[in-house]
Order: C-alpha cells, then structure tokens, then sequence
C-alpha cells in the first residue's frame, strides 16, 4: 500500500515515514501543500496522510481541492489541533479520519488499514482469496492454515493483485505499490517478485496477460470466503 | 464602616436644625421689636384716654385697667406730689418725673413706663418688659414648632432619596459582581448619574484592558500548547521508532535522533520562557549601562563552536560608541537569537556578519547573513509567535526567536528592521537604539565596557 505522507515537520515526517515503511508501507513525503498537490496528480498513492498545517498550501485546501476534482482516495488528517470544531472542519471537508498529535505509529498504521479496506468494501481485516488468506495487520500469509513467509515487496504484490481479483495490473502499476520516488527499482523486479509469489503459492495464482500486465483470476463463489 | 447616607443625613439634618434655630432667633428679634412698638403705642393710648377722663372718674382703688392688662400699673400725682391714684397699690412705682417713655429696672424685672402731664397732674403708666418678651418668645415659638415637627418626616425622606440616589452605585457593584476573568464585557453605561458615570467609565476601561491582556495570555498559552505538541510528536514517535529497533545499530540511529527531538523540544520550553518573561510587566531590571560589543563578544565566542561545525565565517565588526541602557540578560539574548538564527539559516561554508555603529546618539546593531533570507511578504509576519518563512530551507526553528527580539527591542524603544544579507542575499536584521547613551557605565555592570569598546 502505497502512502502520500504530507508532514512539514522534519522530524515527524521522517519518523511517520520510517515507522510506516517497517509496517509495511511505501511512503512518499512532501513538506508543503503544493508538493502534496503535485503527488496526488501523479494518482500512485492508495491513501493520504495530511498534516493541516501545510506551509503554502493548508491541509484544508489541498483536502478540498482533491475532493473538489472528484480524488475520493481516503485521507487522514494529522493535526495538533484537538478541538471538536478542528476535527469537525477536518471530517467535513472530506477527510475520513483523524489521528491527533502525539499520535502512535501503530495506531496510524491500523487506521490506514482500516481505510484500504473500506475502500474495497471490505469489512474482514483479513484478505481472502481462496485457500489463501492475507493479513495485512501482522503481515502473515496462510495457505491453507499454513503460513507462508513472504517478503515485504512480495506480501505488497500479492496484496496489490488480491485487493482487485480480475483486474490486470501493468507493470508500472504495480512498481508504483511497491516502491516510492526514492528507491531505484530495477528493470525486472515485479517479474522476480511474481516468480518468487509462484514458487511459494503455485504456478497458476498469478496469471500473465501477455503484454498487458498479471491478474489474479476473479473467485468463484465456492472459492470466496466471504 | 462610613457611610454616605448616615454621614449627609446626619449633616443635613443638622443643617436643617441650625436654619430653624436661626429662624426661632430671628423671629423672636424681630416679634420682640415689633411688640416693644405695639405696647408703647397702646401705653401711649391709654396715658391718653386717662388724660382725657376727669380725675373725679377715676374710680379709686380699682384694681385693673381694661382687660387683659393685669400687668399694668397706673400712677397718677397732682402738681403737689401726691398720689391721686394707684390702680394697684401692692406695686409702687417710683415718682419719676421723666416725661416720655423709660424702662426701669425694679426689683421685679425691668419695666416700661410711661409718663405725660395732664392738668397739672402726672399720669404714669408702667408695663412689665416680660410681658414683652412672653410674646416675643410665643411667637418665635409658633414659627419654629411646625419646622420642628415636620423634622422627622424630613430625615426619613432624606435618607430614603439618597438611598434612591445611591441606587446606581448597587446596581454597579452588582454588575461589577457579575463580571469573571472569563466574562469581562463593559457595564451597562446608559441611565447612569453624572457622579456615577466617571467611575464605570473607569472601571469599564480597566475591564477592557484586562479583557485584552487575558486575551493575549489565552492565545499564548494556546498557541504554546499546540507548538509544544509538534516537539512532543517527534520525540513521541522517535521513541516509538527506538522500542521498535531490532538491531543495536538501529537503536542507536534511533535513540540520536530521540535526542534531537529532546533537544529541540528544550530549546521551544526555554524560548517560550524567555518570551513569557519578555512580556510587559513581567520583569522591571532597573536598566544599567550595557556595552553592546562587549555582549557581541560574549554571544559570538559562546556560537562559534555551532558556526564552526557548519563552517560558517562569522565575526563581529565594531565602532565607537556602542553603549546603551537596558537590561543586560536581555540584550544578551537578543544578540544571541539573531546571531543563532543567522548561523541555523545559512548553508553550510556561508557567512555572519555582526556590526556595531553608532551615529548621531543612536547604537545600530546589525547582524548579516548569506543564508536563504526572508521573503519581502514574508518579512512582516515573521516577528509573530510561531510563524515560520516558507523559504526556511528546510531549517525548523521554533518560530519564536525574532518574536523574542521584537519583545525584547520594543522594551528598549529600539526599532527592528529586516533588510537584505551580505551581497544583497540572505537576511540582515537592523536594530536601532535610539535612546539617550548614559555618560558613563554603572560599575558592576557584567557588560560594562571594556577600554577598547568605547
């Protein structure tokens, strides 16, 4: 999952970003409103983090900008600002939830978890797809009852491919899940990241769209947990 | 405890006795003249009606003339001296030959008697003055009773109108009574006595500067707690970020930058301080003579260890007369937030210049710098609590430092400028003393000058 953290404070911001990334997440971070402005354009991230206290952009408006463009990407404000009437400009200009500063790192985390799901319309913190089931809290994968380990990358591809079954995915959609502006992706990562997904879930998980992208088969009902 | 009412009834009530008793006096006077006249008259009439009767008529030994006046004596002599008639013998009169009106003083008080030649006789009638001064005093006292009886009605009715007239004064003690340091607005200034009226213009103007310091204090607070919070967040999750470490390496990376985050935290606590204590009223230091190169000095060799890390050329460049008066701990941190600012702004291997000049009375201190500067907009909300330039060039201070200089330079009527660095880049801030330079320095003074200062 990827993040667009919107933070001015050097310290927060680095320490958001580390937190988040050792949870798992891709975090992208801009110091001031425009930046963030810019990012979201570029459509990559699957949720933003807003600090309203923005330098030359507030959090308010770049909020009320995106949802004014039609952008419905879940946002969760940051704010040191606790009174109701704060949190309620936040939520009414369109954020979906808030944390307040000083904040947890894991809370943070499970709140953003929290949004991708309502987003796919999930209620079940747990990713199923067949005999497969994904955790995206604790980072686990079981086939089968049993787990399987995965690398952080390979955990976020199969998520990635899990949260849309039948969707094609291009390879440059699924490197922009995986890694953020700052880290150099190599030419052939998503194809070593899917053979090694195939090695340890089976060979006809993953489908290849042949220069198109890869899939995950939509489920039949008999396979759906739901 | 005073008391207005008790005081202006007791004074009026006693100027309201003195006016009556200066009445009855009066009265009495002048009733006293006129009866003195009436009396006279009518002796005068009855010498007259005697005079006029044939002596034969005059019955002997009768005992009173006319009514109602017991208290006169009449005495007629013939040419002889011999007493003809004596209306009552109990009473002599002596033989006076004094025609015309006299008053004798007899034994039984003072008397007034008239005496006139008829056919060659006296006739002498004679009147007590008491009877007089009976009449005198009735009349006095006819005036003065129904003053006297409607007293009583007048002290209640003055101490009900100034109780009416103070009224006012409840209904602002009430009011005043109302008012809390959370709802300071002015009392209600309509239908208000003009006496009444100067107090609650007071007092409201007292009101509205306390309404406008608490204010401040309020906004303070609350903008020092939300500052306070974005510190607190770093070093929060830092140390979320140092549970977390798993290897010796990473909880060393992480327990240095919990330090950093402690570090800045401090230092916003100790600005927020020393802003609290530049607040008006707070700290009256008598000022002493302060020799601003010599602080220069003191502030640039304790940050050239934080230039030097940096790299940064900084120096101090001095001339003449460099003294003003003020209070040297703040002065100090004046100096030191804006040569501290300039080194944190400015790029590594960039340049600090402090200067001190004197023209005409006035001590110019400025401190130069080829860091990223402010923006022309930008230049007037610096000075605010908290604000911090977007081009700070990824430097976060806590936004209180020139809010500190500001503080400190208008407690010393010194004007702060904000003008360009060295060459025309960067940030140059000019404070200009203008207050008069004391002649000498006070002994004892920590900065007092140095020969070479002056």
């Amino acid at each position: 999952m990827r993040v667009l953290l919107a933070e001015d404070d050097v310290m927060i911001g680095a320490s958001v970003r580390r937190g988040l990334s050792q949870d798992g997440f891709t975090v992208d971070w801009v110091e001031d409103g425009r930046a963030a402005e810019l990012a979201l354009a570029e459509r990559v991230h699957d949720a933003v983090l807003l600090d309203l206290g923005l330098p030359r952009r507030t959090g308010l408006e770049v909020l009320s900008a995106m949802r004014r463009g039609g952008d419905s990407r879940p946002v969760l404000i940051m704010t040191a600002r606790d009174a109701v009437a704060d949190r309620v400009a936040g939520l009414d200009a369109g954020a979906d939830d808030y944390v307040v500063k000083p904040f947890d790192l894991t809370e943070l985390a499970a709140r953003l978890r929290a949004l991708s799901r309502r987003r796919a319309g999930r209620a079940d913190p747990i990713l199923a797809y067949g005999a497969i089931e994904l955790d995206p809290a604790s980072h686990q994968t079981r086939v089968r009852g049993q787990t399987v380990s995965l690398s952080a990358r390979e955990f976020a591809l199969l998520e990635a491919l899990l949260a849309r079954p039948g969707a094609v995915l291009s390879r440059a959609q699924l490197e922009s899940k995986l890694y953020g502006w700052s880290e150099s992706v190599e030419s052939n990562a998503v194809e070593v990241h899917i053979h090694a997904l195939r090695k340890k879930l089976g060979a006809d998980l993953i489908r290849n769209v042949r220069g198109v992208g890869w899939m995950v088969a939509k489920p039949d009902a008999a396979q759906a947990r739901s | 405890m005073r008391s207005i009412r008790r005081e202006l009834l007791v004074w009026l009530l006693l100027g309201i006795a003195l006016a009556v008793a200066a009445a009855a006096v009066g009265t009495y006077w002048r009733a006293r003249d006129e009866a003195n006249a009436l009396f006279d008259y009518q002796l005068k009439e009855m010498a007259a009606s005697l005079t006029d009767a044939p002596f034969a008529a005059v019955p002997a030994g009768a005992g009173t003339i006319g009514a109602g006046s017991d208290a006169m004596v009449v005495q007629i002599w013939d040419r002889n001296g011999v007493q003809v008639f004596l209306s009552q013998p109990h009473r002599i009169l002596p033989q006076n030959a004094q025609l015309g009106f006299t008053t004798l003083s007899l034994e039984s008080g003072p008397w007034r008697v008239f005496s006139t030649l008829a056919g060659g006789q006296v006739v002498q009638i004679a009147q007590p003055m008491s009877a007089r001064r009976e009449l005198a005093a009735s009349m006095a006292l006819r005036t003065i009773v129904p003053l006297l009886a409607v007293l009583p009605f007048l002290a209640i009715l003055i101490w009900f109108t100034i109780a009416r007239g103070l009224k006012p004064l409840d209904r602002v003690a009430a009011a005043v009574a109302r008012r809390s340091p959370a709802l300071l607005e002015p009392l209600p200034e309509i239908d208000l006595p003009r006496e009444v009226q100067p107090l609650v213009g007071a007092l409201n103007d007292l009101l509205s500067r306390l309404s406008h310091t608490l204010d401040a204090q309020r906004a303070f607070v609350a903008d020092a707690a939300h500052e306070l919070r974005t510190p607190l967040t770093a070093v929060h999750l830092q140390a979320q970020l140092a549970e977390r470490a798993t290897t010796d390496t990473e909880r060393a990376a992480a327990l240095a930058e919990l330090k950093g985050g402690l570090e800045r935290a401090t230092r916003l606590v100790e600005q927020l301080l020393t802003l609290a204590r530049e607040e008006p009223g707070v700290s009256e230091v008598p000022p002493a003579s302060v020799d601003l190169a010599a602080l220069a000095r003191e502030v640039i060799a304790d940050l050239a260890p934080l230039a030097g890390a940096k790299s940064i050329d900084l120096g101090l460049s001095s001339s003449a007369a460099s003294m003003v008066s003020g209070d040297v701990d703040a002065l100090r941190t004046l100096i030191s937030n804006l040569v501290d600012n300039a080194i944190r702004y400015t790029p590594a291997g960039g340049r600090v210049d402090v200067s001190l000049s004197g023209d005409g009375g006035s001590v110019v201190l400025i401190v130069r710098d080829s860091g990223p500067g402010i923006a022309v907009e930008d230049r007037d909300r610096v000075f605010d609590r908290f604000y911090r330039g977007s081009g700070a060039g990824g430097v976060r201070g806590s936004g209180l430092g020139l809010a500190i200089v500001k503080h400190i330079a208008e407690r010393h009527r010194a004007g702060v400028e904000l003008g360009p660095g060295i060459d025309g880049c960067g940030l140059g801030v000019t404070v200009r003393f203008t207050q008069p330079i004391p002649a000498r320095p006070l002994p004892g003074s920590p900065a007092a000058a140095p020969a070479g200062a002056r």
